[in-house]
C-alpha cells in the first residue's frame, strides 16, 4: 500500500474506496496543518481548516482526473479553504489575520516568545506583513519537496512565472525583515 | 541576460534544481559579480529563514476530527449502496408501502404459524399408543360393567369418560347399562357419561328408548330434565306413555308434564 502513489490513492477515493483517503491525510496532514499555521492562522483554527480540505476532497473526489500533481490540487483546495475562511471571519467581524503581527504574537505563549530566535520572530513577524499571495507563495515553497512546478500549478501560472514570484516574495520579506531589525 | 531569466536561474540554483553544467556557469557568474553574489547570499538566508519557520505539531483532536468524519461518510456510502440495491421494477410503488406490505406478511406468517402449531398433527408413535390405550380402556370398561359389584361398575362408567371420542361399542355398553343395571346410581352414572355423547344420534335414540324402562323416580326426573335441556320432541312419546303408569310418583308426573309442555 505504501508503494501507492497520492494520485494512485486518490483516483482509488474516486472509484468509491474512500478509507483511502486515510492514507492521504496520513502523508499530507503535517504539510496542511502547517501551511495554513505559517499563513497566520492559530493552531486551533489550523486544524480545522486541514478537516475541511479533507471534506472538500471528499464532496468534489468525481473532479479529481489525475492528470496532474495531487498535491497541486490539495494545496490549490487548501488556498480556497483559507481564502473561504478568512472572508466568512472578516464578514463576521472575527479577529484573524487582520493584524497579522497580533494574530502570530497572540498565538505563541510568553515563554515560547522568551525562549525564540531573534531571527525565527522577527521573519515571523515579517511573514506576517506580508501580502496575502506573497505569503502563501513562500510558505507553499518552504515545503521543499514542492517542485516549482507545482507551486505554479497550485496558484495558477508557469514553472517560470512562480518561479519569478517567489523570487520577488522572498526579496521583499528580506526587505521587511531587516526593517523590522533596525527598529 | 534577461532580468526575469536571471531570477529564474537564482531560484534553479538556490532549490538545487539547476544542473550540474548550469551550476558551474552559473557559480563562475557569481564569483563575476560581487553585487549579485550579496543579492544570491541574502536570497539563501531568507530563503534558508523561511525553511527553518517552526510549526508545532497538529493534536490527536484533528486525528480524531478527520477519521470520525470519514467513518461517517462510508457509512453515508454503504446506506447509499444499499438503498440502491432496492429493485426498480418494484419502484411504482412507494418504498414505506413495501416495507409495510412485507411487515404485515410477516406478521401473518408469525401468526399462521402459532395457529398451525396447535392443530398440529399428532406424530405416528402418538397414534398408535393413543389407539392402543383407547383398545385397553375399552375392554377395562366393558369388564368392568360387567363386574358383579356397583362399585365396580360406577369405575367402569368412570373410565368410559376418559374417552376422547364416542366408542359405539362402549356407548351401547352404557345404553345397556342404564337400562338393565340393577343399581339406581349406576344407570344415574351411565346416564351422566352418556351426555357427553348427546351429538350421537345413537347416544339421543338410546336415552328416549330407556324412558319407559326407568322405575326410578330420580331416573326419571334426571331424564325428563335432559330432554328438555336437549329439546328432544322424540321424547314426548315415551314421557306420555309414562304418565299412563299408575305407579308414578306425584312430583315426577308433575316434572314430566312441565317437561312435556316446555319441550312442545
Amino acid at each position: 500500500m505504501l508503494d501507492l502513489t497520492d494520485d494512485m490513492l486518490m483516483l482509488k477515493v474516486k472509484s468509491g474506496d474512500l478509507d483511502k483517503l486515510g492514507l492521504l491525510y496520513e502523508r499530507h496532514k503535517k504539510r496542511l496543518f502547517g501551511f495554513f499555521y505559517n499563513l497566520g492562522n492559530n493552531p486551533s483554527v489550523s486544524e480545522d481548516l486541514v478537516q475541511n480540505v479533507f471534506v472538500r476532497m471528499l464532496k468534489y473526489r468525481s473532479s479529481y482526473a489525475g492528470n496532474g500533481s495531487f498535491a497541486a490540487w490539495m494545496f490549490r483546495m487548501a488556498r480556497n479553504v483559507n481564502y473561504d475562511y478568512h472572508k466568512k471571519a472578516a464578514k463576521n467581524k472575527i479577529a484573524v489575520g487582520t493584524d497579522p503581527e497580533d494574530v502570530h504574537v497572540e498565538t505563541d505563549t510568553f515563554s515560547e516568545k522568551v525562549d525564540m530566535e531573534d531571527k525565527a520572530y522577527q521573519i515571523k513577524r515579517a511573514m506576517a506583513q506580508l501580502p496575502d499571495e506573497k505569503r502563501e507563495l513562500l510558505v507553499l515553497s518552504k515545503y521543499r519537496e514542492m517542485k516549482f512546478k507545482e507551486i505554479g500549478e497550485t496558484i495558477g501560472c508557469s514553472e517560470g512565472a512562480a518561479k519569478v514570484r517567489v523570487h520577488r516574495a522572498l526579496k521583499e520579506l528580506r526587505n521587511i525583515f531587516l526593517q523590522l531589525e533596525t527598529v | 541576460m534577461d532580468k526575469e531569466q536571471l531570477k529564474i536561474q537564482m531560484m534553479d540554483y538556490l532549490s538545487g534544481s539547476m544542473h550540474e553544467d548550469g551550476m558551474k556557469e552559473f557559480e563562475k557568474l557569481l564569483q563575476d559579480s560581487p553585487g549579485l553574489q550579496s543579492e544570491m547570499q541574502a536570497l539563501m538566508d531568507t530563503w534558508d529563514m523561511v525553511g527553518n519557520l517552526k510549526t508545532p505539531e497538529p493534536s490527536e483532536a484533528m486525528d480524531t476530527a478527520f477519521f470520525d468524519m470519514l467513518s461517517n461518510e462510508m457509512d453515508k456510502q454503504h446506506q447509499k449502496k444499499a438503498s440502491k440495491k432496492f429493485p426498480l421494477w418494484l419502484w411504482p410503488f412507494p418504498r414505506a408501502q413495501w416495507v409495510f406490505g412485507l411487515l404485515l406478511l410477516g406478521l401473518g406468517i408469525a401468526v399462521g404459524y402459532f395457529l398451525n402449531s396447535k392443530s398440529e398433527e399428532i406424530p405416528v408413535d402418538n397414534v398408535v399408543v393413543n389407539e392402543e390405550t383407547e383398545s385397553v380402556r375399552q375392554k377395562l370398561v366393558l369388564t368392568l360393567l360387567e363386574q358383579p359389584s356397583a362399585n365396580q361398575r360406577l369405575q367402569g362408567v368412570s373410565e368410559a369418560n376418559k374417552f376422547e371420542s364416542a366408542d359405539e361399542i362402549v356407548i351401547k355398553a352404557l345404553l345397556q347399562t342404564l337400562n338393565e343395571d340393577s343399581n339406581v346410581n349406576v344407570r344415574l352414572a351411565a346416564i351422566e357419561s352418556l351426555t357427553n355423547y348427546v351429538d350421537h344420534p345413537i347416544v339421543r335414540q338410546g336415552l328416549v328408548q330407556s324412558i319407559p324402562n326407568q322405575e326410578s323416580p330420580i331416573l326419571q326426573i334426571t331424564l325428563a330434565n335432559l330432554m328438555v335441556a336437549l329439546q328432544e320432541k322424540a321424547s314426548i312419546e315415551p314421557f306420555r306413555q309414562l304418565l299412563q303408569e299408575r305407579t308414578l310418583d306425584t312430583t315426577v308426573q308433575k316434572k314430566i308434564k312441565n317437561s312435556i309442555e316446555s319441550i312442545i
